[in-house]
C-alpha cells in the first residue's frame, strides 16, 4: 500500500521531469527529413516519457553531437549479431564498475532473490513505433516459451529453480513480475549477459506468423512462400531478436538493421526510438550508421592498419599490435589503446580428470602430478617470448581488477621450478625413465602427454611449443595435437581426450555476488571434468558423480552460496574457492591479462583509453556503451 | 552409332559414379562426431546463451537431423520421404546451409560467376605468363634466359600464396593504393553491373590473380619446355631450318602446336578448376567465391551446403572428363572404344 502511494508520488515527480526536459529535445538531423514529411513521429514523442538520461560527466566523457558512420570488421557473415553486443541495451545492464542498472526497464524490485518487479518505461517504443509494453513478456512467457510446438522441449532451463518453474504475471501495461518459491541469485546476471535471453518478444510484430493469432489463409500462404514445414517454423525463422540480421524484426538497440545486408556488408542505422538521451537533450546513439563488413580473418589486420576501421578489436590479436603501432607512428588515420583481456587465463591446460584411460586417469587426478606440470612451466619465458613481458605470470585465478583477487592464489604453484617438479613426480614413485629421459607411467608406458587445441589461435601454440622443452626436463612428453573448436569439444565431452587447452574462465573479474557456478563441477564445459558437469547438467542420467575431494567441496560451497544473501559470506565462499582451485590446478592457467589491442579512428571521442576486453561481464564494447562514442567532427568525410 | 553407344555407354557409367560419390561425399562429411546443430548447442551453451538451444533443437526435426544416417542421405538425394516430402536433390532442393542460415542454391548462386570469374583469369594469367616464358626457355635452352624463366616461374611456385597475397596488399595499398581483400567494394555488392563496378571487380582481381597464377605458371611453363625440346631435336626442325624459315616462324609453325598437344588433353580439367581452383587463396584473400563457404561448411559439418558443392565439382569433374574422353575419341585413331565394342 505504502510502496504504492510511493510510486505514484514518483511517477508524479517523472512526469514532471519529463514534461521539463521534453522542451529541449532535439530533433535528430538523421531523421530531420522524415519527420518533416511526415513519416516518423517528432523527437518528443519518439523517446519514452521517462527516457534513460546518462550521466555522462560523472563517467568523465564529453557531450557529443550526433553524425557519421562508424566502420567495423567481422569475419563471420552471421557475426552482424554482435551488434546486439555492442549497442547492449539490456533490461539491466552493467555499467563500467560492473554494477547492475536499470536500463530498458526504468527501475526492478529485488525481494529476497525470489521476486523480481519490472517497471518499464511508459511510451518506450520498439523501433518501427509500436510500443513495448509488459504484452510484449506475456507474449513471450504464454505462446512462445510454453507453446509446444514452438519450444518442443518446454520452456528454457533458465525460468526453473530448483525444478520448479517460475510465475509470471502482468498487473499493467509497464509491470511485470517474475517469481520462484526458491532463490535465483544469478537472474540479473542472465539479463546483463552479452547474449541475454530475450524474455520480451515484439508481439505486435510476431503475431502474424503464430497460429493463436494470424489469420488462417494468410498463415497457410506465408508458410508456403517460406517453403517451411510449418507455423512454427516460420515463427522461429523470424523470432531472433540475438541473431540481428533481419530488417523487419523491431529491436530496441541503439542501432537497427537497414536494408543494405549484402554476403560482405551490413549497414545499421540509429533507432529512432531508443530509449537513451544525454542531458542535453540529444537521443543516442550519437552515430548515425554503423558499416560492418565482413571480411576474411587473416585481413582483418591489414585492412585495420591500412585505416579502414573506426573501432576495431575483433579479429585483433596481440601479435598485431608492433604492425598497428607502426601504422600509427607513421601517421595513420587511427591509435590503437592497448585494454586488458577480461579471460581468467589467456592460455591454460585441462588435465581431464573424467579420462577414459584408467592409469593416466590415476595419474592426472594425483595433486602432486598437476603441481608437477604448473611448476614446470617457465611463465616467464612465456611472457617475454610472446607478449614483450605485458601479460601476468600465473596460474588461473581471478584478475588483479577483482575485488576477489589474492595475490597468494596467483603464486600459487605457478613459480618456475623445475626442481621441485621433479621430485614432486619422485615422491609419487615415477622414477623409472625410458632411453630418451621420459618417466614411465606405473604400468610401463613413456609419459606422453597429449593436449589437444582448438586450432584457431597461434599463440596457444607457440606457448605450448614452451612447454614441450621445460617439460621435458622433468621428463615428460608434451604431444600437441590441433584439431577444430567443435570436434574438440565433442571429443572432451565423451571423455577420450587427456587434456586440452582453452582460455581461462570467461569471467575473470568475478564479485561476491556473481555465481560461482562454473568454479565447481556443474558444467561439460570446463575442461577438466566433463563427466561430472554432465553428471549435473543431467540430474544424474549421465556422465558420473564427483568423487574427489577438493571437487565435492566446491560444490557444496557454490550450493551453500546460493543459499546465502550476506554479501560476506558470499566473498568468503568465493575466496575459499579460488584457492581450492589455486591449490588443486584442475585448469594449469599460464598468463592472464594479456593486452588486447582496440584501434580508435583518431576523431573519435569517449572511448575509454583503459578498459578491459571481456565477453562477460562485459559484452566486449557494450559495457563502454558505444552510443554515447561520436566522432569530433562528423560531418568531415572520409579519405578512404 | 558406335560413337553414339560409347557415348550412352559413358552417361550410365557417369551417374552410377556420381551416386557412389554422393554416399562417399555424404558419410565422410558425417565421420566427425556430432553434426552441426549438435555443435551448435554445444557452442551455445558454452558461451552461455540459453536462447538459442530450443531453436537449434526445433531445426533437428525440421531438417531430419535426428533420423539415422541412411535415412538423412536418401531424404537428402530424394530417394525417401523427408519432413518436406520427397523433397531432394533429385526434385531440385539444393538444400538448406545452416551457417549462412539461407537455401544453398542461394549462396551457391551468389557464388559462383565470382568463383568462375577469378578462375578464369588466373588461367588466362598462366597462359599469358607461361607460354611466352616456356616457348623462350626452350628456344634459348640453356642460356640465361632460360634460367632466369626458370627462376621466375619457381619463385612463383615457391612462395607461399597467403604470404605473397599478404605482401603484395600492403605494397600495393601502399603505393598504388590497391583494395585489400575482396572481389569488388562493398558498395557495389547486390547492384546491377555498371561501368564503376566493373572498374572496381577489375582493380580488386589484380592481386589474386597474380598470387594464384604464379603458383600454377611454373609448372605449365617447364612441360611447355620439355615438349618443345622433345620437338626441337626433331629432323623436320633441321629441314625448316635448312630452307631458310626465320627462327620464329619456324618455331610457331610446327613445333608450338605439337607442343600444345597435352593442353588439349587438360581441358576436360579446366571445368571442375573453374568451381574447386584457389579455396585456399580465397580464404586468405577474403575472396567471395564458393571456395571459403566450402571450407566454412566443411569446418562445421554444415552437411547440405559442403555436400551440394562437392556433388556440383564431382559432376563438372565427370562432364568435363567425359568431353575430353570423347573429343580423343574422334580425334585420335589410335584410341579404341575398349573391348567391350567388339
Amino acid at each position: 500500500m505504502l510502496d504504492r502511494c510511493f510510486l505514484r508520488f514518483a511517477a508524479a515527480l517523472l512526469c514532471l521531469s519529463t514534461a521539463a526536459h521534453s522542451e529541449v529535445l532535439r530533433e535528430s538531423g538523421y531523421w530531420k527529413r522524415q519527420v518533416e514529411l511526415g513519416e516518423l513521429p517528432p523527437i518528443e514523442e519518439r523517446v519514452p516519457d521517462e527516457p534513460l538520461v546518462v550521466d555522462l560527466e560523472a563517467k568523465g566523457r564529453s557531450f557529443g553531437t550526433e553524425g557519421g558512420t562508424l566502420r567495423t570488421m567481422v569475419s563471420r557473415s552471421k557475426d552482424v549479431r554482435q551488434m546486439v553486443v555492442y549497442g547492449y541495451a539490456r533490461l539491466v545492464g552493467y555499467n563500467e564498475k560492473y554494477e547492475l542498472k536499470p536500463d530498458i526497464l526504468r527501475d526492478i524490485e529485488v525481494e529476497d532473490e525470489r521476486k523480481f518487479t519490472m517497471h518499464l518505461r511508459r511510451g518506450h517504443r520498439w523501433s518501427d513505433g509500436h510500443p513495448f509494453t509488459s504484452e510484449d513478456f506475456r507474449y513471450w512467457w504464454e505462446n512462445v516459451a510454453q507453446n509446444e510446438e514452438l519450444s518442443p522441449a518446454g520452456p528454457p532451463e533458465f525460468m526453473y529453480v530448483d525444478g520448479t518453474l517460475a510465475t509470471m504475471t502482468f498487473p499493467d501495461e509497464v509491470t511485470v513480475v517474475i517469481e520462484w518459491p526458491g532463490r535465483n541469485p544469478g537472474f540479473l546476471q542472465l539479463l546483463a549477459q552479452a547474449t541475454p535471453p530475450f524474455i520480451y518478444r515484439p508481439a505486435h510484430y510476431l503475431k502474424q506468423f503464430h497460429v493463436d493469432y494470424a489469420e488462417p489463409e494468410q498463415l497457410e500462404i506465408a508458410v508456403d512462400n517460406a517453403r517451411v514445414r510449418g507455423w512454427a517454423a516460420l515463427h522461429n525463422g523470424n523470432d531472433d531478436l540475438g541473431k540481428f540480421d533481419d530488417p523487419a524484426l523491431p529491436t530496441l538497440q541503439p542501432w537497427m538493421n537497414s536494408d543494405v545486408q549484402t554476403a560482405s556488408r551490413a549497414i545499421f542505422e540509429r533507432n529512432p526510438y531508443f530509449h537513451r538521451i544525454d542531458a542535453r537533450g540529444t537521443q543516442l546513439p550519437y552515430i548515425d550508421t554503423v558499416e560492418m563488413t565482413i571480411v576474411g580473418s587473416g585481413l582483418i589486420a591489414a585492412k585495420t592498419n591500412a585505416g579502414e576501421s573506426d573501432l576495431q578489436a575483433r579479429g585483433l590479436d596481440f601479435p598485431d599490435i608492433a604492425i598497428l603501432k607502426k601504422g600509427e607512428a607513421d601517421g595513420a588515420n587511427y591509435r590503437v589503446l592497448l585494454w586488458e583481456n577480461g579471460a581468467a587465463s589467456q592460455v591454460a591446460i585441462y588435465p581431464n580428470l573424467n579420462y577414459s584411460d584408467p592409469v593416466w586417469r590415476e595419474v592426472m587426478r594425483d595433486v602432486r602430478f598437476r603441481r608437477a606440470l604448473s611448476l614446470a612451466i617457465d611463465r616467464h619465458m612465456i611472457n617475454r617470448a610472446l607478449y614483450f613481458g605485458l601479460a601476468i605470470e600465473g596460474g588461473m585465478t581471478a584478475l588483479a581488477s577483482s575485488p576477489l583477487f589474492d595475490a597468494a592464489d596467483l603464486a600459487a604453484w605457478s613459480v618456475y621450478d623445475p626442481e621441485m617438479a621433479g621430485l614432486l613426480l619422485d615422491d609419487m614413485g615415477l622414477t623409472e625413465r625410458n632411453a630418451a629421459g621420459i618417466r614411465l607411467l606405473p604400468d610401463g608406458r613413456p609419459m606422453e602427454f597429449v593436449v589437444e587445441t582448438a586450432g584457431e589461435r597461434q599463440e596457444v601454440e607457440n606457448a605450448l611449443a614452451i612447454v614441450t622443452d621445460t617439460w621435458r626436463d622433468i621428463g615428460i612428453k608434451l604431444v600437441m595435437r590441433p584439431s577444430d573448436r567443435d570436434i574438440l569439444r565433442n571429443r572432451i565431452y565423451a571423455g577420450v581426450t587427456m587434456a586440452a587447452v582453452w582460455f581461462g574462465w570467461d569471467n575473470g573479474l568475478p564479485q561476491s555476488y556473481t555465481s560461482p557456478d562454473y568454479l565447481a563441477p556443474t558444467d561439460q564445459v570446463f575442461f577438466a571434468w566433463p563427466m561430472w558437469g554432465q553428471y549435473y547438467q543431467t540430474g544424474g542420467e549421465a556422465g558420473e558423480p564427483p568423487d574427489m575431494p577438493a571437487a565435492e567441496r566446491l560444490m557444496e560451497l557454490a550450493q551453500d552460496w546460493k543459499h546465502t544473501t550476506s554479501a560476506q559470506d558470499r566473498e568468503r565462499i568465493w575466496r575459499e574457492m579460488l584457492h581450492i582451485h589455486a591449490e588443486n590446478l584442475f585448469g594449469i592457467g599460464i598468463l592472464s591479462g594479456a593486452p588486447q589491442p582496440i584501434v580508435v579512428n583518431r576523431r573519435l571521442r569517449n572511448v575509454p583509453e583503459r578498459g578491459v576486453w571481456a565477453w562477460d561481464p562485459g559484452a566486449h564494447f557494450g559495457m563502454y556503451r558505444i552510443d554515447e562514442f561520436y566522432y569530433e567532427d562528423p560531418q568531415a568525410k572520409f579519405t578512404q | 552409332m558406335m560413337f553414339l553407344k560409347y557415348a550412352a555407354y559413358r552417361f550410365v557409367t557417369m551417374l552410377i559414379t556420381l551416386l557412389v560419390v554422393s554416399v562417399m561425399i555424404f558419410v565422410i562429411i558425417n565421420l566427425p562426431p556430432g553434426d552441426y546443430l549438435s555443435n551448435q548447442i554445444a557452442e551455445l551453451r558454452s558461451t552461455g546463451q540459453a536462447d538459442g538451444v530450443a531453436k537449434a533443437e526445433f531445426l533437428r526435426t525440421e531438417y531430419a537431423l535426428d533420423r539415422p544416417l541412411w535415412e538423412q542421405y536418401l531424404i537428402w538425394v530424394g530417394f525417401a520421404e523427408g519432413p518436406q516430402g520427397y523433397f531432394g536433390l533429385i526434385q531440385g532442393n539444393f538444400g538448406w546451409s545452416f551457417e549462412f542460415d539461407a537455401p544453398v542454391a542461394d549462396i551457391v548462386g551468389d557464388t559462383l560467376w565470382l568463383t568462375v570469374l577469378v578462375n578464369l583469369a588466373a588461367v588466362l594469367f598462366v597462359y599469358l605468363i607461361a607460354l611466352p616464358l616456356g616457348v623462350i626457355a626452350a628456344a634459348r635452352s640453356e642460356t640465361w634466359a632460360d634460367y632466369s624463366a626458370a627462376f621466375v616461374g619457381y619463385l612463383g611456385l615457391a612462395t607461399p600464396n597467403f604470404l605473397l597475397a599478404l605482401l603484395l596488399f600492403y605494397y600495393g595499398h601502399k603505393y598504388f593504393d590497391l583494395p585489400i581483400g575482396g572481389l569488388m567494394s562493398p558498395e557495389f555488392e547486390g547492384q546491377p553491373m555498371s561501368w564503376e563496378k566493373v572498374k572496381s571487380i577489375l582493380v580488386h582481381l589484380i592481386v589474386p590473380t597474380f598470387v594464384i597464377g604464379t603458383s600454377g605458371a611454373a609448372a605449365m611453363m617447364q612441360r611447355l619446355r620439355a615438349n618443345m625440346l622433345d620437338e626441337l631435336s626433331k629432323p623436320y626442325v633441321e629441314t625448316a631450318r635448312a630452307k631458310g624459315l626465320t627462327p620464329t616462324r619456324m618455331l610457331v609453325k610446327y613445333p608450338l602446336r605439337m607442343a600444345f598437344n597435352p593442353f588439349v588433353a587438360d581441358i576436360g580439367n579446366l571445368l571442375p578448376a573453374m568451381v574447386s581452383g584457389s579455396v585456399l587463396v580465397s580464404v586468405v584473400l577474403g575472396l567471395q567465391t564458393i571456395g571459403p563457404a566450402l571450407l566454412q561448411a566443411l569446418k562445421s559439418q554444415d552437411q547440405f551446403l559442403a555436400g551440394f558443392v562437392l556433388m556440383f565439382v564431382a559432376l563438372l569433374t565427370l562432364i568435363g572428363t567425359m568431353i575430353s574422353d570423347l573429343l580423343l575419341v574422334l580425334l585420335d585413331p589410335r584410341i579404341r572404344y575398349g573391348a567391350r565394342a567388339q
